[in-house]
């Protein structure tokens, strides 16, 4: 199995996103909500993943404008297909 | 043809190590071609019905039958179809839009057995569920059963008859269909059977919304035969499931691609997490996948 370099390099971090996934799928599908807390999760799960990208790259010495901009328009793109398509 | 595509979706030295697909501008794009096709397809289904039929699919007649085929299932007698039960359902949906609120009890304090009261149904025992948001009967019917409450009035024993209202109308600025089931059993029936206790109705707290799309006049309000729409449409809802997970899938394997050629050919660059991104997507894509129709509360 190919482990990429840099979950090697940092592993607690990728096991703490995989965590945030992980947390946000349960309550998603498992959570007591109603659509509009479905959306609210997602939400959180987003903005929880923007941190994390955020604490990453610091850690890692390579944050930049460009990254940051990477990671919005990625969370961007993923929020706007899932709440579209939930209308 | 092969050369001038692959730099959308290869990272190489033309599109400076990081396929193309996978930039920004190109990401922005797609949820663009995604938020026109949406609008496109919502435009379809409100302003022209006929051509995806949201508002076809999930009719009165349908719902009859599966609320019975449930109570069946269970070896409990299946409910009669009730003409003045389906107009107080009716006109409870109607209400819910005119008054534009979504629950059991109207803001005035108007409750569902008033509906029941002013229909002309006398009954010793009644419940309601409500259904919202929801495009096909197997999803809506499969919600209610899902829900303690609402399969409780689905499967009570001591239901006779029902109606079923499927009104369409706008509810907070959204334009959707409304489905109210109305259960009860009439005075005399209970006083044939000298049962001598009827159940208060507000105990039997059977509620739900659920959003879906049917056509009114599916029911025939004097019949209990109901009509049934038979056409078969499209369902917006899945179109626009496939749209997304094509525009996913695609995203998701251009990053597969680029991640495995650039750790292949240890090409550093200043870009973010692959795996996180994979990882991001496949979650998004599994909430896309197995998205719940229809609002339960």
């Amino acid at each position: 199995m190919i482990i990429p370099k840099e979950v090697k390099q940092k592993p607690i971090e990728y096991i703490v996103l995989g965590v945030i996934f992980l947390i946000g799928l349960l309550l998603y599908f498992f959570g007591p909500f109603t659509a509009h807390g479905r959306r609210v999760v997602v939400y959180c799960l987003v903005a929880n993943y923007l941190f994390w990208s955020l604490i990453h790259h610091y850690r890692r010495g390579d944050l930049s404008l460009s990254i940051i901009v990477e990671y919005l328009v990625m969370a961007l793109f993923g929020i706007a297909l899932l709440t579209l398509s939930l209308l | 043809m092969k050369l001038s595509l692959s730099h959308y979706f290869i990272p190489q030295e033309k599109n400076n190590y990081r396929a193309d697909i996978l930039k920004n501008s190109f990401l922005l794009l797609l949820v663009g071609i995604y938020l026109v096709n949406q609008s496109f397809i919502k435009y379809l289904t409100v302003s022209r019905p006929g051509v995806l039929g949201y508002s076809s699919e999930i009719t009165a007649q349908k719902v009859f039958d599966q609320t019975n085929n449930e109570r069946t299932k269970l070896g409990l007698a299946p409910l009669k179809y009730n003409s003045v039960l389906s107009d107080s359902a009716s006109k409870k949906a109607k209400d819910m839009f005119a008054d534009n609120y979504w629950a059991h009890t109207a803001p005035d304090g108007t409750t569902p057995w008033d509906f029941l009261k002013s229909a002309g149904y006398k009954y010793s025992v009644a419940g309601e569920n409500l259904a919202r948001d929801f495009y096909d009967t197997e999803s809506l019917l499969k919600a209610w059963m899902n829900s303690p409450t609402h399969k409780a009035n689905i499967v009570h024993s001591k239901y006779q008859e029902i109606g079923i209202g499927v009104v369409n109308g706008t509810l907070g600025g959204i334009k959707t269909t409304l489905v109210v089931q109305h259960f009860g059993t009439p005075v005399a029936v209970v006083a044939k059977n000298n049962s001598g206790t009827a159940d208060q109705p507000s105990s039997l707290q059977p509620e739900e919304v659920i959003t879906t799309t049917a056509d009114q006049k599916a029911i025939s309000p004097n019949s209990t035969v109901l009509s049934q729409n038979q056409e078969k449409y499209i369902n917006p809802l899945k179109l626009n499931k496939i749209f997304g997970v094509i525009i996913f899938g695609l995203i998701i394997v251009t990053l597969f691609i680029d991640g495995y050629i650039t750790l292949k050919k240890g090409i550093n660059r200043m870009t973010g997490s692959t795996v996180s991104q994979i990882g991001f997507l496949l979650v998004i894509l599994l909430f896309i996948l197995y998205q719940q129709q229809g609002v339960i509360f």
